[in-house]
């Protein structure tokens, strides 16, 4: 369960002070699937990163399990992220210069404890669940969007996370193939049961989660106009 | 600590950005390289040199008093004197100094010597060689033995005959056989000596390399001041080193001003060599470390645009979990290892030059270059290396990961 008391996060455009997110209370119970809908400097994205614990609030606390994660030290909440926490995003981010093998793998090799699975096996697991396993000794830019962001998802979920955070996974690619992303992740949340949040501006991708957060100016608010 | 797969994961991940950017590797890696080789190379002509010169000295037997014009290894002043005062000016000793050191009881041997590099012809062949004009007691001051025919004797001094004894490498050079030589007549410049005799190896490359004639045989001619670079002199009772040194000092001094020659041993010799190079070596190592530093700057320069090249890299690697000391461990990583490819690359280098130089001139390479080597080129790569990766180490991981 992650709960949100009280965030905020501002930041500093010279003198100005920029509230992205203020006073935000939320609460996600593990298995659910969520759409968080925002426009364009709405806010989502820092709220995003403040769930994946990516960015710590200026104001507030966020609760893992019931644990104040807010205030721990930097070691502490890689540790977590590498843990706990999956990210997709809207550029795919994968690292160019490894193979698609490599990328779905690297968060094992920043784990700090000895992980119970095999992270290869997983990996192979993952790779063929999704059906690009033969793409797996390729280099990222030699394959499709669609496909690249389906690496990205399965390095998301390597490491066993309770939740995957999708920063506008659909953004990068066509709407078929964004469909299909869509299906992937929905079908993650019901088969593997993890908490999926997906962070978009496009209200019909939003539709497509179990439970819609819609964001203004850092605020949210009952319903997106 | 790091894990043995950590490590591996860090040399891959390593390696894939050199393969990427080969050049800018390769160039990077010169600068050390480069500099590693003019360390190592420095330190191995220095080593040469001393090698070279302690071998002249210990070639020489024991109980043996040197002369020398100048006061470069006086005992007094160590190696203060200096090359200035030493070789190029001081006393240009002459028949008449032998005759005199030849008046001190204590001295058994008193063996005058000019010494000059020449071309030394027969039957066509010509090799350049030395010739050195002494007495005939030079032969036992330096331990030679014969090999073939007889050394020349005092009457043959004397009479200024021109027989000649060859040295092995000269007389091997020459006649193919070194025993051939014997009876042979050889020609330097206008004069024609005869060899009598052809000397033993013995393992010192000037001695070897040259014929040894009578020195009065070559007064107006190849020695046309009639005079001698140095003269040895030598005591069969090891007890009379000191008295001989002293009684050489003050007969020399009737004719001659203190800091115009030197009287002096072998173990001395060979200390102030060491003493010498001691500060050569150092002022060497010094200079190559100039361009160490300029390629370790290189290395900074290289990795701070690296750093920045990759932010979003960085970005990624820590929104799936990477601590800052994992950042900061595989930029270090990173610069530590071209400083090491660097490194080897420019002992490897310098060890094929080393030994291409050998063939002329005892250059040597030493534990001691090497192992300064790796853990200069290592520290290099951790000192320049480790302000680009708290660079890296300390991106804020939004900011890096939404770099483009």
């Amino acid at each position: 369960m992650i709960k949100l008391q009280n965030i905020s996060k501002s930041y500093f455009l010279g003198d100005e002070e920029v509230k992205a997110v203020n006073g935000v209370n939320l609460k996600i119970e593990d298995g659910e699937y969520i759409g968080i809908l925002g426009s364009s400097g709405s806010g989502k994205s820092t709220l995003m990163y403040l769930i994946g614990l990516l960015e710590q609030p200026t104001v507030g606390k966020v609760f893992l399990d019931g644990k104040d994660v807010s205030k721990l030290d930097d070691d502490t909440l890689s540790h977590i992220r590498n843990k706990n926490v999956g990210f997709v995003f809207q550029q795919f981010n994968l690292i160019n210069k490894f193979t698609v093998l490599e990328n779905v793998l690297l968060p094992a090799k920043y784990s700090k404890v000895k992980l119970d699975f095999d992270p290869l096996e997983r990996a192979d697991e993952l790779l063929k669940r999704f059906g690009i396993w033969d793409r797996r000794n390729f280099f990222p830019n030699k394959i499709s969007g669609g496909q690249q962001q389906r690496v990205a998802i399965a390095r998301a979920l390597i490491m066993k996370p309770k939740v995957i955070l999708a920063d506008e996974p659909t953004g990068n690619i066509d709407s078929k193939t964004g469909d299909e992303i869509m299906d992937l992740l929905g079908d993650l949340n019901k088969d593997l049961k993890v908490t999926v949040i997906v962070v978009t501006h496009e209200h019909d991708v939003a539709l497509r989660t179990k439970r819609q957060i819609y964001i203004k100016d850092g605020v949210v608010v009952k319903k997106y106009l | 600590m790091l894990m043995k797969n950590e490590f591996t994961d860090l040399l891959k991940s390593a390696f894939a950005d050199f393969k990427r950017n080969k050049v800018r590797t390769f160039l990077t890696s010169l600068g050390i390289m480069i500099g590693v080789m003019s360390v190592v190379l420095l330190i191995a002509l220095g080593l040469g040199l001393k090698n070279y010169l302690k071998q002249q000295f210990e070639s020489l037997g024991a109980n043996l008093i040197i002369i020398f014009p100048g006061n470069v290894f006086s005992s007094e002043g160590g190696a203060g004197g200096g090359f200035g005062s030493g070789f190029a000016g001081g006393a240009d000793f002459d028949e008449r100094d032998v005759a005199n050191l030849q008046k001190i009881r204590e001295a058994d041997y008193v063996v005058p010597v000019f010494f000059k590099s020449s071309v030394v012809e027969a039957d066509g062949e010509r090799y350049l060689g030395y010739i050195e004009s002494s007495n005939e007691e030079i032969f036992k001051i330096l331990n030679l033995e014969i090999l073939a025919g007889e050394f020349f004797t005092k009457s043959e001094v004397s009479s200024r005959s021109k027989n000649g004894v060859m040295g092995f490498t000269i007389a091997e050079k020459l006649f193919g056989q070194p025993e051939n030589a014997v009876g042979k007549t050889v020609r330097v410049g206008d004069q024609r000596f005869r060899v009598i005799g052809v000397a033993k190896k013995k393992g010192d490359r000037e001695m070897d390399a040259s014929l040894i004639i009578p020195y009065k045989t070559v007064f107006g001619t190849l020695n046309p001041d009639k005079t001698f670079f140095t003269i040895y002199l030598g005591t069969k009772d090891e007890g009379n080193v000191e008295i001989v040194k002293a009684k050489a000092k003050e007969t020399l001094l009737k004719r001659y001003k203190e800091d115009e020659f030197s009287v002096t041993e072998q173990t001395e010799i060979l200390s102030t060599v060491d003493q010498i190079f001691g500060i050569v070596n150092s002022i060497l190592v010094a200079i190559g470390s100039i361009s160490l530093l300029v390629g370790g700057i290189g290395i900074m320069n290289i990795m701070y645009a690296t750093v920045t090249e990759r932010t979003k890299e960085v970005g990624i690697r820590r929104a799936i979990g990477a601590t800052e000391r994992d950042i900061l461990t595989q930029f270090l990583a990173e610069s530590i290892l071209l400083s090491i490819i660097g490194g080897v690359l420019g002992l490897l280098l310098s060890t094929a030059i080393v030994l291409i130089v050998r063939i002329f001139f005892p250059a040597a390479i030493n534990f001691f270059s090497v192992a300064i080597t790796l853990i200069i080129s290592s520290a290099i790569g951790i000192f320049f290396g480790v302000f680009p990766a708290r660079r890296a180490a300390k991106l804020p991981p939004i900011e890096a990961i939404r770099y483009e």
